[in-house]
């Protein structure tokens, strides 16, 4: 369960079959082709951490002493007159290259060392411990979350969440009332909305307990429940009225949405099929089916404010007379204890990328002693389990100060 | 006037992959000091024109929302920043290899690692001028309207840039084991750059993904729903923590890191270009 092997085995079979859920799958990241391989490597995630964890802290929380600096592998060395202050210079030397050393004295041996990256070993358990609780969030969400919509019309009190998976209703507990929906769209024309808000009202037994907007970015937590203002649609309030006319003749025709009604005298049927608050910025509009007879129905959109830009159905011409529309708010509706989890997975794993790929452990000393004709000899000690490239260009340039006399 | 400004940059660009073409055929240092000059006057002029469409984003945004108080003139300045569409982001991709190559490994910004730099910069800001892409500024939509914006692109589009930086390593790293040759890098220094991105996109790409699902999580109510663009994210991170394991537990280098890198590469195009374009969802550039 801990060999890498399998870790890598996991990771990749996970990338393909994401790879396949995006090309139409969306089911499959619910399945058991995906689910098992997840639960496979936070098994090996987990077992990574059992093993190694423990042994990561006593490294991590070993203190690097002048005992383990001397038994550092050397690097090189170098000499220098009896008359110059050796210990000074060196001390001087770790310091601006590396950091403040420590000294101790062992004999006639002076060691001076510095040590970083000590937390290093935390570093991939931290982030393997982040990916479990951001796995695990998931599962508590999954098992003990509620996640669903509510649709509400201005005035209208909602109390159920439409819930996805199970659908099926679930009583909230206390009332949403929506006060006020509004949209507002740019003035160029893009059609895109600027703004869309929800102001709401919570009532329990009756009473009003809390007034909020609810706007996109903007959530409204209330008892148990976080609202997301995630969307909205349009509906008419009353018959659509069309003015149909043929030659010089006008009449006036009302429809009701998604009911064929027939243009008078002939055999050609509408029907208004949606409704649009702003179609690619071109103001209200209504989505027309049309059929001669019992042919096969064909689509066309009629613009309020762009008669002109629809095709007259043979020899009728079609225009928007009126057309009240009533907006209604979609909103998220969740309740979610394990996103707590996820969050906290998330601030772990940003340290435990940090130490895991940015700070190496590296450790170097210098041992001075004086030799037989009285002069200053030195040895530069030094080791770095990984990433050896910045450690050799370091103690490379230590070793050339040194060499050159300290300064 | 920008569109043309970024026309120039984006000759600059070639010049500068040609200048260093050349100082890496012809070992020259002065062609790779001039290379690395015009670099720095590339991404100056480059970072003047993100800024300008920056300053423009923002004062038409004002025309449509007339705000009074500092705060809120800084909350704008920060929605507003030029990232928020799909000419934009190439743009800003654009700026970031050159921007991410000087800061990270500016020793060894010449030669043929320099032409790829160059010539990737390049190639962003010539499909962006070139391609059709639609080069308006568009009002914001709400959903878009989210501190975590500006954080959520810089992070993503820095982490792709390291990895399309990586991802020249990774073929000069296996054009040099094809048929060795002097004039590229030794094979020892190539897999350390190769580290080096990756670990840096790696971080990047992390904190890009986090960012999204927090923000995802405020807008929507839900920190993950397998958007096809949250999906190929995902891949592209396995697909770097396999190459990072591999290297770091098991050892593995050179070659069989390369063609990882590469892999990866691929997932991070599609997670930008074919996400876009082939798999509809919240990050598609084109609705």
């Amino acid at each position: 369960m801990t060999s890498i092997r399998l870790t890598v085995f996991l990771l990749l079979i996970l990338a393909v079959v994401a790879v396949v859920g995006t090309l139409g799958f969306p089911g499959l990241y619910y399945s058991p082709w995906f689910i098992t391989p997840l639960g496979l490597l936070a098994l090996n995630l987990l077992s990574c951490l059992v093993k190694g964890l423990p042994q990561a802290i006593k490294r991590a929380s070993r203190p690097f002493t002048g005992e383990m600096a001397l038994a550092l592998p050397e690097r090189g060395r170098f000499t220098w007159p009896e008359e110059t202050a050796a210990p000074a210079l060196v001390a001087e030397a770790l310091r601006q290259e590396l950091g403040r050393p420590r000294q101790k004295i062992f004999g006639e041996k002076q060691v001076f060392f510095y040590g970083r990256g000590r937390l290093r070993p935390l570093g991939p358990y931290c982030v393997h411990l982040a990916l479990v609780l951001i796995l695990a969030g998931g599962v508590i969400g999954k098992f003990w979350g509620i996640e669903g919509q509510i649709l509400l019309q201005p005035g209208v009190d909602g109390s159920y969440i439409e819930l996805e998976q199970p659908e099926k209703s679930l009583p909230l507990g206390f009332l949403v009332r929506l006060e006020k929906f509004q949209v507002q769209y740019y003035e160029d024309n893009s059609g895109i909305p600027k703004e869309f808000r929800s102001d709401l009202t919570f009532l329990k037994d009756g009473a009003e307990i809390r007034h909020a907007v609810c706007r996109v970015n903007d959530p409204v937590t209330f008892g148990a429940y976080t609202f997301y203002q995630s969307s909205y649609g349009v509906m008419p309030s009353g018959p659509i009225q069309l003015e149909v006319s043929q030659g010089d003749k006008r009449q006036m025709l009302d429809l009701t949405l998604r009911r064929w009604v027939q243009l008078p005298g002939s055999e050609t049927q509408v029907m208004a099929v949606r409704v649009e608050g702003n179609l690619q910025g071109y103001g209200p509009a209504v989505q027309l089916a049309y059929r001669a007879g019992a042919g096969h129905p064909q689509v066309t959109w009629l613009l309020q404010k762009h008669p002109e830009m629809t095709e007259p159905l043979g020899p009728f011409r079609l225009a928007l007379a009126s057309l009240k529309l009533e907006y209604y708010s979609i909103l998220q509706v969740k309740h979610d204890p394990g996103v707590w989890w996820v969050y906290g997975g998330f601030l772990l794993l940003l340290p435990g990328l940090y130490l895991a790929f940015f700070r190496p452990s590296q450790r170097w000393a210098v041992v001075l002693q004086k030799g037989r004709k009285g002069r200053w000899e030195g040895r530069l000690l030094g080791a770095s389990p990984r990433s050896r490239e910045t450690f050799i260009a370091r103690t490379d340039r230590l070793l050339d100060r040194l060499q050159r006399g300290g300064a | 006037m920008l569109s043309q400004a970024l026309g120039t940059v984006m000759l600059l660009y070639l010049g500068v992959a040609l200048l260093f073409l050349a100082a890496g055929l012809w070992a020259s240092a002065s062609l790779n000091r001039w290379g690395r000059l015009l670099l720095g006057a590339g991404l100056a002029a480059h970072t003047a024109i993100l800024l300008a469409r920056w300053w423009n984003s923002y004062h038409l945004a004002l025309g449509h929302t007339p705000l009074t108080l500092f705060s809120e003139k800084l909350r704008l300045v920060i929605l507003q920043a030029p990232m928020s569409n799909f000419y934009e982001s190439l743009v800003f991709f654009a700026w970031c290899l050159p921007f991410l190559a000087t800061l990270t490994f500016r020793r060894y910004l010449k030669d043929y690692l320099g032409t790829v730099v160059a010539l990737a910069a390049c190639l962003l800001l010539a499909y962006a001028s070139l391609g059709g892409v639609d080069s308006r500024i568009k009002p914001l939509m709400p959903a878009l309207k989210s501190n975590w914006l500006l954080i959520h692109v810089v992070t993503c589009f820095l982490g792709y840039a390291s990895f399309t930086l990586g991802f020249g390593v990774a073929i000069l790293h296996l054009a040099q084991e094809r048929r060795p040759r002097p004039s590229l890098p030794p094979q020892p220094q190539l897999d350390r750059l190769l580290y080096q991105t990756t670990i840096i996109g790696f971080l990047l790409l992390t904190l890009g993904i986090l960012t999204g699902a927090v923000w995802a999580e405020n807008a929507w109510g839900r920190y993950w729903s397998w958007d096809p663009k949250e999906t190929w994210s995902l891949i592209t991170w396995l697909i770097y923590a396999t190459l990072l394991h591999a290297r770091l537990v098991k050892g593995w280098q050179g070659r069989r890191i390369a063609w990882l890198a590469v892999a990866g590469f691929l997932a991070v195009l599609f997670t930008y270009f074919g996400v876009s374009f082939l798999l509809p969802g919240l990050h598609s550039y084109l609705t």
